[in-house]
């Protein structure tokens, strides 16, 4: 990790980062339960890994982790709360002919009158709605949060460093990345996650942290 | 009366978050583990009353350090608690033979029942 946070960029202690993978572990274990019941098949999690980076470090964040030239596909999701931002959900190329497989072999969802690139889409929009959803839903509901959410859309992208909207781009802005390997029915699709979010969001994170590991601090 | 508690789990702030779920004064001995492997190590070493165990974990996962401790202990009181709350996770880790299947986070309430439980069991 080569990313380095401003000086007026809110930092989040080891201990806060320790507390935040914890939960993102619990948060990714109701994601991937949710998605179990969806697909009908066990999904093995792997440990996730956390860092925090500044946004407009991403893009080169993004090339480390996939091939320069490998198209990725990205489900983009918006959340209100206390704490708000934007989820990414970045498939490599070909996690969507994965899922659908995986979707098909269930024996309950008939393709025949898709297109197959429709089918692509609103497979992963689907998918990276349960994730999205039951993530960042289940950090919320931990934190004493309530959010909402937009719409899921989709981004494939050639060029991983054109997959963060420029909009994004805002050196103030950090992104909270949760790296993880959902395998599915020993099929390895990977996943990596991460929440966008401002410095007024971090730092609300911050306290809800503190506030969450409070009840634990005295039996 | 349980008296001896490995807590066997990757994150050092999970295995704080579950001691702090049991009462100061209850006398117990915490041993602590941050992979399956040095929990079954531990375990040989400590014969502990009861462990609780992660599942997804570096170096040996819950799922085969469980395996492990009840084929060097048939009657190991083993409490899985776990982020993983896939029926299928849980129905695996019951049929193995874990004693209980908490899900995370802990609660005072759900390790007092579980570690009452584990009490009135014959030793």
């Amino acid at each position: 990790m080569t990313a380095q946070m401003t000086s007026d960029a809110i930092s989040i202690s080891d201990e806060e980062k320790e507390i935040l993978q914890e939960i993102m572990n619990i948060a990714f274990g109701k994601a991937a339960a949710d998605l179990a019941e969806v697909i009908s098949i066990f999904v093995r999690l792997s440990v996730p890994e956390i860092a925090m980076v500044q946004v407009i470090d991403l893009p080169a964040y993004l090339r480390s982790e996939v091939s320069c030239c490998e198209p990725i596909s990205i489900i983009e999701q918006n959340f209100w709360g206390e704490f708000k931002g934007s989820a990414f959900l970045v498939f490599k190329s070909g996690a969507e002919k994965e899922l659908i497989s995986l979707l098909d072999s269930g024996g309950e969802a008939s393709f025949e009158s898709e297109s197959l690139e429709i089918l692509e889409r609103e497979t992963l929009m689907e998918v990276g709605n349960i994730l999205i959803g039951a993530c960042v839903g289940k950090v919320a509901e931990l934190l004493k949060d309530v959010v909402t959410y937009s719409p899921p859309r989709v981004i494939i992208e050639d060029n991983p460093d054109h997959a963060i909207p420029e909009s994004l781009l805002d050196p103030s802005l950090t992104a909270i990345i949760l790296k993880t390997v959902f395998c599915f029915h020993e099929r390895d699709v990977n996943g990596l996650l991460f929440l966008v979010t401002s410095q007024e969001s971090v730092a609300w994170l911050k306290n809800a942290l503190f506030e969450f590991m409070e009840q634990y601090e005295c039996a | 009366m349980v008296k001896k508690i490995l807590l066997v789990d990757d994150s050092p702030i999970s295995r704080r978050m579950l001691k702090s779920c049991i009462a100061k004064d209850m006398g117990y001995q915490f041993y602590e583990a941050g992979d399956g492997l040095e929990g079954l190590n531990l375990y040989k070493e400590i014969r502990p009353d009861v462990t609780f165990m992660d599942l997804t974990m570096p170096v040996m996962d819950g799922v085969t350090s469980l395996q492990e401790i009840l084929n060097f202990d048939n009657d190991a009181v083993v409490i899985v608690s776990t982020a993983d709350v896939q029926i299928k996770s849980i129905t695996n880790c019951l049929d193995i033979g874990a004693f209980l299947v908490l899900k995370k986070p802990p609660t005072r309430e759900s390790i007092f029942n579980a570690l009452s439980m584990a009490a009135e069991l014959p030793r």
